[in-house]
């Protein structure tokens, strides 16, 4: 607003630019947010004592020791300053009925089902906890998947302005009971192959594509070289072209027009929607989400896709992932572990579960990333806690960090935006009063998408 | 001569000691930890515990504590009384309700628990040494409560409540009673001639457990409860915050939780409410169903919502103790109580600390030395 009225004075006396800067200088002054910590987490690993954040209309300019505070700015301190949280599973604004779906194709994309309306109570509790960004996929186990999106959670600004990454993964589930009915284990096996199939279109259907454009491609260059050879001759053709019309007439003969054989333009593969975002991941730009939780699946499923050299794949869920670890390990694939409630599954079985499964897989050197489970929306503000927990069964709190900042935001390509403290990049900023994950530490101010959005407690 | 090793992850420091062949066993013992968290929010550093008999002998200062003349078992650490869950049906392989009649109240939860069970090494393993367990709430009158050790195959009590409930759950369309009334009123009757075990809880020997989950329902069981002087607690009940001064006036404790990833705010701060009202708190854990470790992930969650760090202990130790009715045998770390005790890699309220031993009676029953 100020800035438009400032243009409109620009525009009717222009004597008036020095006005328009200052206007615009105070306002970056009343915008400027200084924030000293003890101990700052620009990345889980990279951490500076006594640092601070000097954070300018949103942006953080400066990142050091010993910063001043230019004058008229917000000073705020806490003891730990971390990047904001992403929890890599989360359903939260998603619309209900868009989460329980199973029949999304796969192209269907999340950021279409988010709900703008959403109660902003829930966000202000989820920023609360320090979660500034989150992940929501399209239905929770559908078989074909959908395009997922990373969100981040910035009031008063609708979900669909806040959107990070509109397609930031391919996802889908193995497996998963559907209606309330589990799949036997022979379907079970056929999803899997119906997946191996799939990304066997999206691989063909990229081939095609590229094979297509490369024919375009030659085609193109040969009819310019064929423009350029007939503007040449052009002269010379018209000569002999008149030249062949007057030797028809007096010869008396018909006179046939020179016939240029036309290359044929190459004809467009048809476009399929569903095989465009499977190439897409086969050619490795979208990452594949897929939860898959028994042993055999698991495997399968790794079996399969070795042959895709380029595809990006995580395994969400994994409950038996551990057996497996080995291979995760070497392959480089990570594992996005949340909470299983135990409910209808046989509680006798002791099998390794939830945060305890974190901390073994990180043991067993896979990359864990963690996720809130989607069970309800809300369930991101826990993220904190399961990554507490998972430090109580013996994970580095170091890895529980970068398990909801850096990890997502490298997974879901969204790691020039959010998951560590940069310098020229819009600031989510959590300010702790102690090490983010003890039983006594509050968040005291959140700053998401540069916004203070949260203030002390 | 062995060595005491509770080495996990080098977080316990190994101090050869004299011990007997029989580590689990030993008579008289005692342990000094960095960090002993004791009754309420104190924590003494350089505590000592001294166990003797499978009881507390002392627990305290180290300094204080004189002459040990005991094995001391080194813990670079915190030391604290084993947690109390007080709600689950561990051990019972959901046999916990009668599907054809609604008022079981002879029925004991006791007779259908394996204390031998896996579930309760689950339990052990997140800290829990002492549990309630109970019949399922889809019953009036389901029947009685029993408390158990998690380890060496103990009762605390056969018979600790009795277990009523004045939720919807309880009501049925293809069985007597299918309304609120009715089940109210078999209440009534019951306790109008009173006989068998409700003769003991119109006695006041024996505590009663009320389901309740909507603000109706936990308004009913509390006017139940104070018109016919009923000691207990109310079981789930998320609200019951939100109704604090009457829940406080009735004298019953609340059992909340148990809360998991995405619990409503709104229960969350019932909890908080009610420990500013002064109202007796404890948690349950409904395991197997849910996991064990969500007793301190619901205490952590209520803490994280303005939830005091000594209300949260306490209605993990000691509240819980006594709203199970062993309140003067365990949650707590007195000389003469049961020797039931954890030792964590640092505060036990701290969602961060691993469990690294537990010990039931005295008996080493997880981790520690292999």
């Amino acid at each position: 607003m100020l800035a438009i009225i400032s243009l409109m004075t620009l525009g009717l006396h222009s004597g008036s630019t020095s006005m328009f800067h200052s206007a615009s200088e105070d306002q970056a002054t009343a915008r400027s947010v200084l924030v000293r910590s003890e101990k700052l987490y620009v990345t889980p690993k990279r951490v500076i004592e006594g640092g601070a954040l000097l954070i300018q209309d949103g942006v953080i300019v400066q990142i050091g020791r010993g910063l001043e505070a230019p004058e008229g700015a917000r000073v705020i301190e806490g003891r730990v300053v971390c990047p904001g949280f992403i929890d890599a599973w989360s359903s939260f604004a998603l619309e209900e009925n868009a989460f329980e779906d199973d029949r999304v194709g796969r192209a269907t994309r999340a950021s279409d089902a988010l709900d703008s309306y959403v109660d902003p109570r829930f966000e202000q509790q989820i920023l609360g906890a320090g979660v500034t960004a989150y992940r929501v996929q399209p239905s929770a186990g559908a078989r074909a998947g959908g395009l997922g999106a990373v969100v981040r959670l910035h009031p008063g600004k609708r979900a669909d302005q806040s959107t990070l990454l509109a397609d930031c993964c391919l996802a889908g589930g193995i497996g998963l009971a559907r209606d309330g009915r589990a799949v036997d284990v022979f379907d079970r096996v056929g999803e899997i192959d119906r997946w191996i199939g799939a990304l066997s279109d999206g691989q063909a259907y990229l081939e095609e594509q590229n094979e297509y454009r490369h024919e375009l491609e030659e085609w193109q260059k040969k009819i310019a070289e064929k423009d350029k050879e007939l503007d040449e001759a052009f002269k010379k053709a018209k000569k002999d072209r008149e030249k062949a019309q007057t030797e028809a007439k007096d010869k008396g003969t018909e006179f046939k027009e020179k016939e240029y054989k036309e290359d044929k333009k190459p004809k467009a593969p048809r476009f399929d929607e569903d095989k465009a975002e499977l190439a897409r991941v086969a050619s490795g730009e979208l990452p594949l989400v897929l939860e898959v939780h028994r042993a055999l699946e698991i495997r399968s499923l790794l079996e399969g896709t070795k042959r895709f050299t380029r595809l990006r794949l995580a395994i969400a869920g994994g409950t038996d992932a551990l057996e497996c670890a080995e291979e995760l390990k070497a392959r480089r694939i990570p594992v996005i572990v949340w909470p299983q409630p135990t409910v209808g599954g046989r509680p006798e079985e002791a099998r390794v579960k939830g945060m305890g499964l974190a901390a073994a897989l990180e043991s067993a050197g896979v990359e864990v990333i963690l996720g809130s489970g989607a069970a309800a929306g809300i369930g991101s503000r826990d993220l904190p806690l399961l990554a507490a927990l998972a430090v109580g069964h013996g994970m580095q709190s170091e890895a529980a960090l970068a398990a909801i900042t850096t990890r997502p935001a490298r997974m879901f390509d969204v790691s020039d935006k959010v998951g560590s403290l940069e310098v020229g990049r819009q600031a989510d900023v959590v300010v702790f009063s102690g090490e983010p994950f003890a039983a006594t530490t509050q968040v005291r101010f959140v700053i998401s998408g540069g916004d203070l959005v949260v203030e002390g407690r | 001569m062995l060595t005491w090793i509770l080495g996990l992850g080098g977080v316990v420091a190994a101090v050869p000691v004299q011990a007997s062949d029989d580590h689990g066993a030993q008579a008289s013992f005692a342990v000094r930890a960095q960090h002993l968290r004791l009754f309420g929010n104190e924590v003494v550093h350089d505590g000592v515990l001294v166990v003797e008999n499978g009881k507390v002998r002392y627990a305290g200062d180290a300094k204080r504590a004189g002459e040990i003349g005991h094995d001391v078992i080194e813990h670079d650490g915190w030391l604290s009384a084993g947690l109390v869950a007080c709600r689950s049906y561990s051990g019972t392989r959901g046999d916990t309700l009668e599907g054809k009649r609604p008022l079981t109240a002879e029925a004991r939860i006791a007779d259908v628990v394996a204390l031998d069970h896996v579930d309760f090494e689950r339990a052990l393993a997140a800290g829990i040494t002492t549990m309630v367990i109970a019949p399922s709430a889809a019953n009036v009158v389901s029947g009685a409560t029993a408390v158990v050790k998690t380890h060496g195959a103990s009762f605390v009590s056969r018979e600790a409540h009795l277990a009523l409930s004045f939720s919807d759950s309880a009501l049925r369309f293809n069985r007597y009673p299918t309304s609120y009334m009715a089940a109210l009123g078999e209440l009534e009757n019951a306790l109008a001639r009173p006989s068998g075990v409700w003769k003991r809880v119109a006695d006041g020997k024996l505590p009663v457990l009320l389901d309740a989950g909507s603000r109706d329902e936990i308004q009913r069981a509390v006017r139940f409860a104070k018109d016919h002087k009923l000691q207990g607690a109310l079981s789930r009940a998320p609200w019951a915050g939100e109704l604090a001064d009457d829940v406080k006036q009735s004298g019953l404790a609340v059992i909340a939780g148990p809360f998991d990833v995405g619990t409503a705010e709104r229960s969350l701060a019932s909890v908080v409410a009610l420990a500013k009202a002064g109202v007796p708190l404890a948690f349950g854990v409904d395991a197997p169903w849910n996991s064990e470790e969500g007793l301190r992930l619901s205490a952590a969650m209520c803490m994280r919502a303005g939830l005091d760090g000594r209300t949260a202990w306490e209605s993990l130790t000691s509240t819980a103790a006594a709203v199970a009715g062993a309140g003067t045998r365990v949650g707590k770390l007195v000389s003469g109580y049961d020797a039931d005790f954890v030792l964590w890699s640092g505060d036990p309220l701290d969602l961060t600390s691993r469990v690294v031993a537990v010990y039931v009676d005295g008996q080493r029953a997880f981790g520690g030395a292999e």
